[in-house]
């Protein structure tokens, strides 16, 4: 809770430090600030409870949902290297919508009642159509912006028209009373029935889950990559976290009407991300698609209420994290590579020669790229291993097969980066890396092997 | 048996029949003789002219954009002021009710000012004039020639 009321005002201060000195210290007081909002988060280490006339649930695992989602920002705005690919770039407010943006990503996981779910999706989605606009000379920015503001709007209002739903079917908007509802009486409201349905559309639209991923590649492709890199680890976090809580906190005794329509979708992103993958020259739009795929895992351990759906699911987003942040990095250390028009070539053919050029740099593509495909002694390997565990079950055994068929394809589209890395290219000179980024390069692949290697580490201790 | 919603369904329903019954009343008994005069604009209207996509200074725009964000700012502060004058709360809480959602609303309109401070130092207000370029030429003529003509011949 106190990471929500910090990050608020934070980014007031942020936006109004722009002011001073060309905003030099507005990266290093962001960074300060996430640190700060982290730490503030434990003051409420085992002290569950209610605040805000129980619109917020505070309890040990929430508020390790919210420290995921802090570091996780406090990562990408280390390498975030203060926006020089835009133009006429006001870093500061930029810095300051990311704050803001947090504060809707912690407002989705630690909700109690719908109203703040609303909340946390809008503040959270309309920083992000802001973001994704920020390269405002940019002509794919500028499409990508409109399509998903467009888009994104409608999903919105699907959602709030389901809450309503659901309010109409069950009298209440917080999700105790409604498990309580669920639970007491037999013959349920036909309302609590649509609102539940569009209440997931809006849910899945923004994790971009098939079939309502069509925005997804055009925004991860327009958008400015440190942006790309938020949407798809910070956003896809938070919003798995709401549909958990939702289905598995308040809609569980639904199980068997809502586990139908998740199988579905599961079923669809897996084969629609990973079959266009395979042709995709973009590193961007590749991941883009990828991340369909992985919309689609991460539903797989919603799939059953089971008691470790909370773990597999946190461990999933863990190591998703961690290998996106790499795989995301790299491409940005390398944007000064080959521009084309001004801006950066964003192929996966800018790859190429990466291994005599810099060996660092293609280590860390390379685990990242192997953690994304779940080859193991990744921890890519653990949270599908855990994610399947899950959702073995006789009624869904096909989704088993199905994902496991596609995950050798996406081998084969991992491995095209990893191929192009050791191509020879004509240009030698090695590349420099700022110390930061290799700071954060070490991270991230440390922890992507280390949970690979040690699995327990993390799974054992939630 | 009539729900909360159906009541609301009622009075939509309500609202199209009447609409539709008094303006179809009109519609039955008025006298019905157009000319040029009575489909003018009404009283002091503005005779359209033109078409109505013509560009427009693009300074309005930032001006307007942070004019409506303060009028939004009011469709907030009409259901807080019934809120805030609530005597039975007031009473029930001995006058802090009246203190905490002043506070809060003060909070809420701080936030927003702040938003206007910004866009002030940012330069947003400013209202951008274009150069006025100053003519170089400089005539060799002195000006009290022109003077004296004109007190020669008036």
């Amino acid at each position: 809770m106190y990471p929500i009321l910090f990050l608020s005002f934070s980014g007031l201060i942020t936006l109004f430090l722009g002011f001073f000195q060309e905003g030099k210290w507005v990266k290093p007081a962001t960074i300060l600030f996430l640190a700060i909002a982290s730490i503030s988060a434990f003051i409420d280490w085992n002290k569950p409870g209610a605040y805000f006339f129980n619109m917020l649930q505070v309890n040990n695992f929430n508020l390790l949902l919210s420290l995921v989602i802090l570091i996780t920002a406090i990562l990408i705005v280390a390498i975030s290297d203060n926006f020089k690919e835009i133009e006429y770039a006001h870093s500061a407010e930029y810095y300051a919508i990311m704050q803001f943006s947090l504060v809707g990503a912690i407002m989705m996981t630690n909700f109690q009642s719908l109203i703040m779910l609303f909340l946390g999706v809008e503040i959270l989605s309309v920083s992000m159509y802001v973001l994704t606009g920020t390269d405002k000379r940019n002509l794919r920015g500028n499409e990508a912006a409109i399509k998903y503001f467009l888009l994104g709007a409608f999903a919105t209002g699907i959602l709030l028209f389901g809450i309503a739903m659901i309010y109409g079917g069950v009298g209440a908007f917080e999700i105790d009373a409604i498990s309580g509802t669920l639970a007491s009486n037999q013959a349920q409201s036909l309302f609590l029935y649509i609102g539940l349905v569009m209440l997931l559309i809006g849910l899945l639209f923004k994790l971009a889950a098939a079939p309502f991923h069509f925005w997804t590649p055009d925004v991860y492709e327009g958008a400015p990559t440190i942006f790309t890199l938020f949407m798809a680890t910070i956003v896809k976090t938070a919003v798995v976290f709401a549909l958990y809580r939702i289905l598995h906190q308040s809609f569980q005794n639904m199980h068997l009407s809502w586990s139908y329509i998740l199988a579905g979708c599961i079923a669809l992103s897996l084969i629609i991300g990973n079959l266009s993958a395979v042709k995709q020259i973009s590193f961007k739009r590749m991941l883009a698609f990828s991340s369909i795929s992985h919309a689609g895992f991460l539903l797989l351990g919603l799939l059953h209420v089971s008691k470790t759906a909370d773990k597999s699911l946190l461990f999933y987003s863990v190591s998703y994290l961690l290998a996106s942040t790499s795989a995301f990095g790299v491409l940005l250390a390398l944007k000064n590579e080959r521009t084309e028009n001004g801006r950066s070539n964003e192929n996966i053919s800018v790859f190429k020669g990466l291994a005599t050029r810099s060996p660092f740099l293609s280590a860390v593509l390379i685990i990242s790229m192997l953690s994304l495909a779940g080859i193991p002694l990744t921890g890519g390997f653990w949270s599908k291993f855990y994610v399947l565990t899950d959702a073995a079950n006789d009624q869904f055994f096909y989704l088993i097969v199905l994902a496991l068929l596609l995950t050798a394809v996406g081998v084969y589209y991992y491995f095209k980066p990893i191929i192009t890395v050791f191509e020879k290219s004509d240009i030698q000179e090695a590349i420099t890396i700022n110390p930061i980024f290799k700071i954060i390069f070490v991270l991230t692949t440390l922890g992507t092997l280390v949970l690979g290697l040690f699995p327990d580490l993390l799974y054992g201790m939630i | 048996m009539l729900s909360q919603f159906g009541f609301i369904l009622l009075f939509i329903v309500g609202a199209f029949l009447m609409l539709a019954g008094i303006l179809g009343m009109a519609r039955l008994l008025r006298p019905d003789k157009p000319n040029d005069q009575k489909l003018l604009s009404y009283e002091s209207g503005e005779n359209a002219e033109g078409g109505s996509l013509v560009s427009f200074n693009i300074r309005f725009y930032v001006i307007a954009l942070i004019f409506v964000l303060f009028e939004v700012e009011l469709v907030f502060l009409f259901p807080w002021s019934v809120v805030f004058g609530d005597k039975q709360l007031i009473e029930q809480t001995n006058g802090l009710w009246g203190w905490f959602s002043m506070a809060e609303m003060f909070v809420f309109i701080f936030i927003l000012s702040l938003g206007l401070v910004y866009a002030w130092a940012q330069g947003h207000l400013d209202w951008l004039r274009p150069d006025q370029k100053v003519n170089p030429f400089k005539s060799e003529i002195p000006s009290d020639l022109y003077e004296n003509i004109n007190k020669k011949y008036s």
